[in-house]
């Protein structure tokens, strides 16, 4: 649905030439939820802008449906802007407008909506975001968490194929962030929606997104499947972005700290699906006398999908070490010795 | 101080004059400094209709008449009122100066009114694919309605103010009277009533303006 091509952005401050973004090339498929992530300043921000053209790209091709809108003219970028929804992190609603007015804005100002078409089409919104009862109130009067809400409805209210979140629930309580990210995804499998989110923190990325690519200082350093990038970080940044294991890896290899207590072989054990919930631990030990303990452990899940991560020390003789591989081979539990 | 040396008759005269080149004029400094604000902050570096040569020059423009003194503006637009209106006398003559004295002021009012909207409210609107002027009018006006109006009241205060100032070039009103009666035949009495009325209008004045701005305000 989208493909992006060489783009390049540069700015002009004070005369000099800021880099924002340089080489990005990406794909991302129709109905797919696809994250962008990178530490503040990384230009996450900037690219998602240049899919509705709300920044120029300085170079390359952003084709929508077939389309370079990087060519478009004045109506056909109002027009493209029109199908694309947008929610923003601080909202940004209009204030002396009500719920519904807010909603109905974006229909109104087409007027391509007869009003009776408009109100049912708002009061469809209302229901699908779950703030029916809320329609006559004003912006100040609502949570954080019902404001995006509005965003959300006000974005898709004109039938967008693409919705555009930026960093959308940055500035909401996790128990929140949680129902906005049900409700997104939610969205997505109901009406196929595409969705492309920015955000600085794995969670949301881990949450709801099919694909992530990692940017860094404009650039994008590593992009894949969810599971993947987040089980099997490459790239240093996405390293210390899912970081929490990585830290204890680094203790465990200290030799005055945890590495000292650590007589054995230092491993890390990560999979994904059906094999988590079985009792793989029992089932080797029964195979292999080796001795495995545990020292930090996950089990969760990646959008629906489960998965553990283990960090175990496994202390016995060579052959004994080999036969409890040997068995997480057959799992196919992938394992990684820290050394 | 003797009350009853008081013409009460002149006083409402006056008063009606002043509220009378007060209104007059403060709706023309509307129909004129609205646009004009409105002009000034689209134009301006990085906004909707971004056109730095034309905000230069009106920026220039607004500038140089905020920075003539009113009382030598009073004088300076006699011939430029006479030819307009006929007379450069009475309430009509000085409306001209007043507007021309305040509408730059309140265009640089709406301006700063516009500039303190979230720039993420314009953001969104640009991103839902709204034109441009749909952006000003619809969301853009409604959202600084508060502060429109607070900037509205601020000038209506200072037109009336200006307005009694007028009095020294025979434009009518509690100026006209403090200045004929109070200063050039020492009524002392009439002096303290106009001043004591203004004091009262401007207070009225400012009361409505806050009580618009709390019913308006969604915040």
């Amino acid at each position: 649905m989208i493909h992006i091509e060489n783009l390049h952005k540069t700015y002009r401050v004070d005369g000099r030439e800021i880099t924002a973004l340089q080489d990005i090339d990406l794909h991302i498929g129709k109905g797919e939820v696809f994250g962008i992530i990178g530490r503040s300043g990384a230009g996450k921000s900037t690219l998602i802008r240049t899919l509705n053209l709300l920044e120029r790209p300085s170079a390359g091709r952003i084709v929508i449906d077939g389309e370079d809108i990087t060519r478009f003219d004045r109506e056909a970028l109002f027009q493209l802007r029109q199908r694309t929804g947008m929610i923003f992190q601080h909202f940004n609603l209009l204030n002396a407008k009500t719920v519904a007015g807010n909603i109905d804005w974006p229909l109104k100002t087409t007027g391509r909506f007869g009003a009776a078409e408009r109100a049912a089409r708002v009061a469809e919104m209302l229901e699908l975001v779950g703030l029916a009862e809320h329609g006559s109130k004003y912006p100040a009067q609502l949570s954080g968490g019902q404001k995006q809400r509005v965003g959300i409805a006000r974005a898709l209210a004109n039938h967008p194929n693409l919705l555009l979140c930026d960093e959308a629930t940055s500035a909401l309580d996790p128990e929140t962030t949680q129902a906005i990210l049900r409700l997104l995804l939610d969205i997505n499998r109901r009406l196929g929606l595409t969705i492309v989110l920015i955000t600085h923190e794995m969670e949301v990325i881990r949450t709801i997104c099919d694909r992530v690519a990692v940017i860094d200082a404009g650039r994008i350093v590593e992009s894949g499947p969810v599971s993947e990038v987040f089980l099997h970080p490459k790239h240093a940044v996405t390293r210390s972005m899912v970081a929490q294991s990585d830290a204890l890896t680094a203790a465990l290899l200290d030799p005055a700290g945890l590495g000292a207590k650590v007589r054995g072989l230092p491993v890390r054990l990560t999979y994904l699906g059906d094999v988590t919930y079985q009792p793989i631990l029992s089932h080797v030990a029964a195979i292999s006398p080796a001795r495995i303990t545990i020292l930090q452990g996950t089990v969760s899940t990646i959008k629906d999908q489960p998965y553990g991560q283990l960090l175990v020390e496994i202390d016995g003789t060579a052959e004994e070490v080999e036969a409890v591989f040997r068995a997480f081979d057959a799992f196919k539990i992938h394992h990684e010795v820290l050394q | 101080m003797d009350l009853s040396l008081i013409d009460w008759g002149d006083i409402w005269q006056a008063t009606w004059e002043t509220l009378a080149m007060t209104g007059f004029s403060l709706l023309f400094t509307v129909l004129i400094g609205l646009p004009l604000g409105i002009l000034l902050f689209v134009t301006s570096k990085n906004q909707l209709l971004e056109q730095r040569g034309l905000y230069v020059v009106l920026s220039f423009v607004v500038n140089v008449l905020r920075s003539v003194p009113f009382l030598i503006l009073l004088i300076v637009m006699i011939p430029v009122t006479v030819l307009l209106i006929g007379t450069s006398l009475g309430v009509e003559g000085a409306i001209p100066p007043l507007v021309v004295g305040t509408a730059p002021f309140f265009a640089r009012l709406v301006e700063n009114v516009l500039r303190e909207i979230d720039r993420g409210v314009i953001e969104a609107c640009q991103a839902m694919g709204i034109r441009t002027h749909r952006i000003i009018f619809g969301a853009l006006l409604p959202e600084a309605l508060p502060g429109l109006i607070a900037a509205t009241t601020v000038t209506a205060i200072t037109l009336m103010s200006y307005a009694a100032m007028s009095g020294v070039i025979g434009g009518g009103g509690l100026g006209d009277l403090a200045i004929r009666f109070g200063y050039q035949r020492f009524q002392t009495e009439v002096m303290v009533i106009t001043v004591a009325v203004l004091v009262v209008l401007v207070q009225l004045l400012q009361y409505s303006g806050d009580r618009l701005v709390l019913y308006f305000t969604r915040k």
